[in-house]
């Protein structure tokens, strides 16, 4: 039985053609639509690979041998592609690779999809100056995209997954290369961002926690541990090696411990506020 | 230890507007962090400092020497650079090649090169994948990949591109170990970020840059002292920094969580 409201990976399993190991083995969690998913691991933790999955791009494009199911809302990326990818947006891990080649300048890599998608032309326009200007590439517009800075070059990509408006949100470690006024601007966009699920892998830990409805962490394919920032960074295991939020850290070396939770630490400004305020009141 | 200086340097790409202006500027710190927003200049500057583009004005000089007149041989053995695009770096039809390939420009005893292409892939992690092609890793292994070419030189002077960049944990931390251990061994390392922890927790010096002009070069506490420079430079202060402000209107300087813990009970 699908479940319409919710994006639910049942027993998902995934090895690339000429691989012998799954990259991600038998994974089964679910969460409502609309929510914010943050996905943290290491090096070959396989998250690279779940976004494809969460992408369609797994198995459509990047061929392998796929188990189990996901679907988000009554549709499924492996069954309903295309459909289903025109509602998707995906930042990949390597802007590079991200440009469509065809384009002389960052105004028309921009509109590049918003064409496909039979957008009109003055909206189109609207449009890209909007995207632009949100991502500070308005100086940049009438310039060529392999000129542009590594920061530069991630700000477009995001525009060009973000400018058609898409249902599904999908990330994998978009500001790595982002100064950090922008790294900030960033998250705090995707926090106001309605009707969409957003799927975001990072190394942010300290933004993840703020902005995250949910944390998953994968291990060597396997899905470790999920829930809410606070639950997950209070558990984890050393053997995973993920990072904690600055917060965490600090409340962990001060010993100031949730008031309403006095196992737990806080791990976002809300939460650490609202135990110093307890703390401290004295 | 070596010293960069650089005076009057001009530079301008053909097909864009922005300028990179430095009038004077001399780097001799062993660990020195390069900040600055989105196209401030950054990775610009560090093509001047290899010889990748030349300066319409000026020169950069290293221990004295302009950099214009090394040969090629020397200039590989003065600086090294790992770039930010991993891929534009990679050629080669093997990680171990790859590896190898600048090195044998500069060295012909074969086995010394396979000793040291062998030492190189093994302190960043990377040895069990040797014989794989380099367009086939991910692109933090990539980063990797570029930083074992530039060890297996061994230059005077590490160029680090964003080092940090996508990589996990782990790595973080064992790339940060490795630049710690080359400014111990008499080497200069130089790293552009945008992780203002980082930055604030690993150098002595730091150098930031806007709109192609330096404007500040310090120390990590006197550079998130002034809120002016920061605030120009379009960075923000470690989140330590922004917690403790924002949370407890406390402005000190703190550069990481333990430098707050030992300075709480003094500042209450
Ligand atoms: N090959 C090029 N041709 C024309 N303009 C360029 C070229 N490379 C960079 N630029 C421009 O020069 C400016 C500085 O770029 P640079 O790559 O030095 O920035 P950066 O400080 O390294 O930024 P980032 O943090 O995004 O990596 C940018 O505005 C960029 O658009
Ligand atoms: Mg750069």
């Amino acid at each position: 039985m699908a479940n319409y409201q919710k994006l639910s990976i049942n027993q998902l399993s995934f090895t690339y053609q000429h691989d012998r190991v799954p990259v991600l083995n038998d994974l089964t969690v679910s969460v409502p639509l609309d929510h914010i998913i943050g996905i943290i691991g290491n090096h070959h933790a396989g998250k690279t690979t779940l976004c494809r999955v969460l992408a369609g791009i797994v198995p459509h494009i990047i061929a392998g041998n796929l188990v189990g199911s996901c679907q988000l809302g009554d549709q499924s990326p492996v069954q309903d592609w295309p459909a289903y990818n025109q509602q998707t947006g995906f930042v990949l891990q390597d802007p590079h690779s991200q440009l469509s080649g065809l384009a002389d300048t960052v105004a028309d890599e921009i509109a590049f999809d918003l064409l496909n998608h039979g957008v009109e032309e003055t909206a189109i326009q609207q449009r890209v100056a909007a995207v632009a200007a949100q991502l500070q590439l308005t100086a940049q517009l009438q310039q060529s995209p392999d000129s542009l800075s590594g920061g530069q070059l991630q700000r477009l990509a995001i525009a060009t997954a973000i400018v058609t408006r898409p249902t599904v949100l999908i990330l994998d470690d978009p500001t790595s290369e982002m100064d950090p006024q922008g790294r900030s601007d960033f998250f705090n966009w995707l926090k106001t961002v309605t009707h969409t699920t957003i799927v975001i892998v990072s190394n942010e830990i300290d933004e993840l926690c703020e902005i995250a409805d949910e944390l998953w962490v994968l291990e060597k394919g396997h899905l470790v541990s999920h829930g809410t920032p606070l639950q997950v960074m209070n558990h984890l295991s050393p053997k995973w090696q993920v990072a904690t939020p600055t917060i965490y850290q600090l409340a962990s070396l001060m010993n100031w411990p949730l008031a309403t939770k006095p196992t737990l630490f806080p791990v976002n400004f809300n939460q650490l506020r609202r135990c110093v305020n307890v703390n401290h009141s004295n | 230890m070596s010293t960069i200086q650089i005076s009057n340097l001009h530079y301008q790409y053909p097909t864009s507007d922005f300028q990179l202006a430095i009038d004077q500027l001399s780097i001799a710190d062993s660990l020195v962090a390069i900040v600055g927003q989105n196209g401030a200049g950054k990775s610009t500057l560090f093509k001047l400092l290899t010889g990748l583009v030349q300066p319409q004005k000026g020169a950069v000089k290293i221990n004295q020497r302009n950099l214009a007149t090394l040969t090629p041989e020397e200039r590989l053995r003065t600086i090294g650079i790992v770039f930010q695009d991993p891929s534009s770096q990679l050629f080669n039809p093997t990680v171990e090649k790859e590896v190898a390939w600048s090195l044998s420009q500069l060295e012909s005893d074969a086995e010394l090169v396979q000793a040291t292409v062998k030492k190189a892939l093994a302190s960043v992690g990377l040895t069990k994948l040797k014989d794989q092609n380099p367009f086939d890793l991910s692109l933090p292994e990539k980063k990797l990949l570029t930083i074992a070419t530039v060890l297996a030189i061994n230059p005077q002077i590490y160029l680090f591109d964003e080092p940090m960049m996508s990589l996990d944990w782990p790595s973080q931390r064992l790339v940060t170990d490795l630049m710690q251990y080359l400014a111990q061994t008499g080497h200069q390392v130089i790293a552009i970020t945008h992780d203002m922890d980082w930055a604030a927790a690993t150098f002595s010096k730091m150098v930031a840059l806007a709109a192609g002009n330096v404007v500040f070069e310090g120390t990590p506490t006197n550079f998130f002292s002034c809120p002016e420079p920061v605030k120009k430079a379009g960075l923000l202060p470690p989140r330590i920094m922004t917690i403790a402000q924002e949370v407890f209107n406390d402005h000190h300087v703190y550069l990481t969580p333990q430098d707050y813990a030992e300075k709480y009970p003094a500042h209450q």
